[in-house]
């Protein structure tokens, strides 16, 4: 009887494992095809000269690493990664920033802020390339509203996107107003957790709202302060759609983020191995904030 | 607060309404008689077969990536153990890849054999993104099943495949319902595969948007009203699955 029950049990486990196979293996199959593949793909390509125009260099290996030791040397290259770290810290302080204020000022328990606060997530569920149709209408003079009311106000907007100075603060603007939805949910999340009796006992022992917030709430929300800049640190360096509409990487190179960058010469200047090495730098650095991004979800998920 | 916050956003939407010659009159006035004809030249133009090719793209992929990911997220979720673990780095490394990571390699490969501005293979680079959210997205779900119910059928001699379609599916599937419409907004919301993927056969809305202001001239009023039509499934399809919004966004990293 009980040799019979375990020798069920064993053929239950069998069965299961079998169909976690099957279940499995197609999955691991396709992963590897549409991700795996693309990514030793693009190593490859980056270790040649590859362009269009010359088919036969795209298996010359002869010298792997000339990608690679051209890279400090070109200096859009290095301006790239400096207006990216530009817009990543602007736009990560920003919507940070923001979204905590925004989270701390709709924390309110009524059904008409939790209806409200629906809306309030509009920019970050719009298409990519919506939002930058938007801001496109808003920083053409001749039909946005904006310049319309500063001409009301006698001031003269300069062309904020073909200028020099005011070009990449164009894309941080629109970044933030996209993103900001983001930092504002995940804080507003964390702000839920936060029990009242903390705040209520604090209250007791006399502190003011200033207090409150820097003693009680904030290093409550820190980590996830931390976890949603990160997120979105990585994610900045997919500003694309903004940066092709707006000022295709101009005027000049003041908004031509490393993406950008290895996206005209891939498909403008024909640079297939170069842009790929340019790609493959990229990958790495977004690698390691993921990395660091996980290490500390693993440590938050151990202290709670 | 709300209504400065969306103004970019309304502005874009009442665009749409109006006749060319009053997009370009200021101020503005408050009251004016709403005309459709821009959404009427939409329809009759190429730009519904942009549609069209939005539409197939995002639905396939999705599809494809449901059938492949659930029983994998199902058979992961009761796997134990540090494979586990690099699975799942692997699968949010994808999520964190910048996209042009992929479109060089996709770009030559279907360049060889001919896959360049077709709908399959958009389907297929949507499936790099789709798939892992599916695995990843779905394995919660799993995991809170009470695993009694399963164990019950199974000594009763039940299959497991039985147990897994008959038993367990119907069972998470507002899950699945959520994760198939954030699958369909990724793949709806693309831009930058499509761009360089697809040529005029496959193109679809985002890219056909964007070629108003190219190749056609400055139609302020078909630039708004191709965005509104865009922006129309993700803006109903977003609020139905707002729960979801940031375990998708975060892969599952943050519990949201």
């Amino acid at each position: 009887m009980i040799g019979g029950s375990s020798a069920a049990k064993g053929s239950i486990d069998a069965d299961r494992r079998s169909f976690g196979r099957w279940a499995l293996a197609p999955s691991l199959i396709v992963l590897l095809l549409v991700a795996g593949l693309p990514t030793l793909y693009l190593l490859a390509t980056s270790l040649t000269p590859y362009q269009f125009v010359n088919p036969g260099s795209s298996t010359d290996f002869s010298a792997p690493l000339r990608n690679y030791r051209l890279l400090p040397g070109d200096p859009r290259f290095v301006n790239s990664l400096w207006v990216q770290a530009k817009l990543s810290f602007w736009g990560v302080l920003f919507q940070v920033l923001l979204g905590m204020l925004l989270a701390l000022l709709l924390n309110v328990n009524s059904r008409f802020v939790e209806f409200a606060r629906t809306f309030f997530l509009i920019p970050m569920v719009l298409p990519p390339i919506v939002v930058a149709v938007i801001w496109k209408l808003i920083y053409t003079p001749d039909i946005s509203p904006l310049y319309y009311a500063a001409s009301l106000l006698n001031f003269t907007m300069p062309s904020l996107t073909s200028s020099v100075d005011f070009a990449l603060t164009a894309i941080i603007i629109a970044d933030t107003w996209e993103w900001l939805p983001f930092t504002f949910l995940m804080v507003l999340a964390a702000l839920q957790t936060i029990p009242d009796e903390y705040s209520e006992a604090a209250l007791v022992d006399g502190a003011n709202a200033l207090q409150i917030f820097f003693y009680v709430t904030l290093p409550f929300i820190t980590p996830i302060l931390v976890i949603s800049g990160m997120f979105r640190l990585i994610d900045s360096v997919k500003a694309f759609p903004l940066i092709f509409l707006l000022t295709g990487g101009g005027p000049g190179s003041v908004t031509e983020v490393t993406n950008y960058y290895a996206y005209l010469l891939a498909f403008d200047f024909n640079e297939i191995g170069y842009s790929s090495a340019v790609t493959v730098v990229l990958l790495l650095l977004v690698l390691a904030v993921s990395l660091g991004v996980i290490w500390m979800g693993r440590r938050r998920e151990a202290m709670v | 607060m709300l209504v400065v916050l969306l103004s970019p956003f309304l502005w874009l939407l009442q665009m749409s309404f109006k006749t060319n010659d009053l997009i370009l009159q200021f101020p503005p006035p408050l009251f004016f008689a709403p005309t459709l004809e821009h959404y009427r030249a939409l329809l009759s133009s190429a730009f519904s077969a942009s549609f069209l090719n939005s539409l197939l793209s995002a639905s396939f992929s999705t599809a494809f990536a449901l059938l492949l990911g659930v029983p994998a997220a199902y058979a992961l979720s009761k796997w134990k153990g540090g494979s586990r673990h690099a699975l799942g780095f692997a699968i949010l490394a994808t999520r964190m890849a910048p996209p042009i990571a992929f479109t060089i390699p996709f770009f030559l490969f279907y360049r060889w054999i001919g896959l360049l501005d077709t709908v399959t293979g958009l389907v297929l680079v949507y499936t790099s993104f789709n798939l892992p959210l599916v695995i990843w997205m779905m394995q919660p779900f799993f995991e809170t099943l009470p695993p009694s119910l399963e164990e019950a059928a199974l000594v009763d001699g039940a299959r497991t495949r039985t147990v897994f379609l008959l038993i367990v599916l119907p069972m998470v599937a507002p899950g699945i319902a959520a994760t198939a419409i954030l699958c369909f907004l990724y793949a709806w919301n693309d831009f930058f595969f499509a761009l360089i993927l697809t040529r005029t056969n496959a193109r679809t809305a985002p890219v056909a948007v964007v070629n108003f202001m190219n190749y056609e001239g400055w139609e302020w009023g078909k630039i708004a009203a191709g965005g509104s039509l865009v922006m129309a499934p993700v803006l109903v399809f977003s609020l139905a699955v707002r729960r979801y919004l940031v375990s998708g966004l975060t892969a599952g990293a943050v519990k949201g």
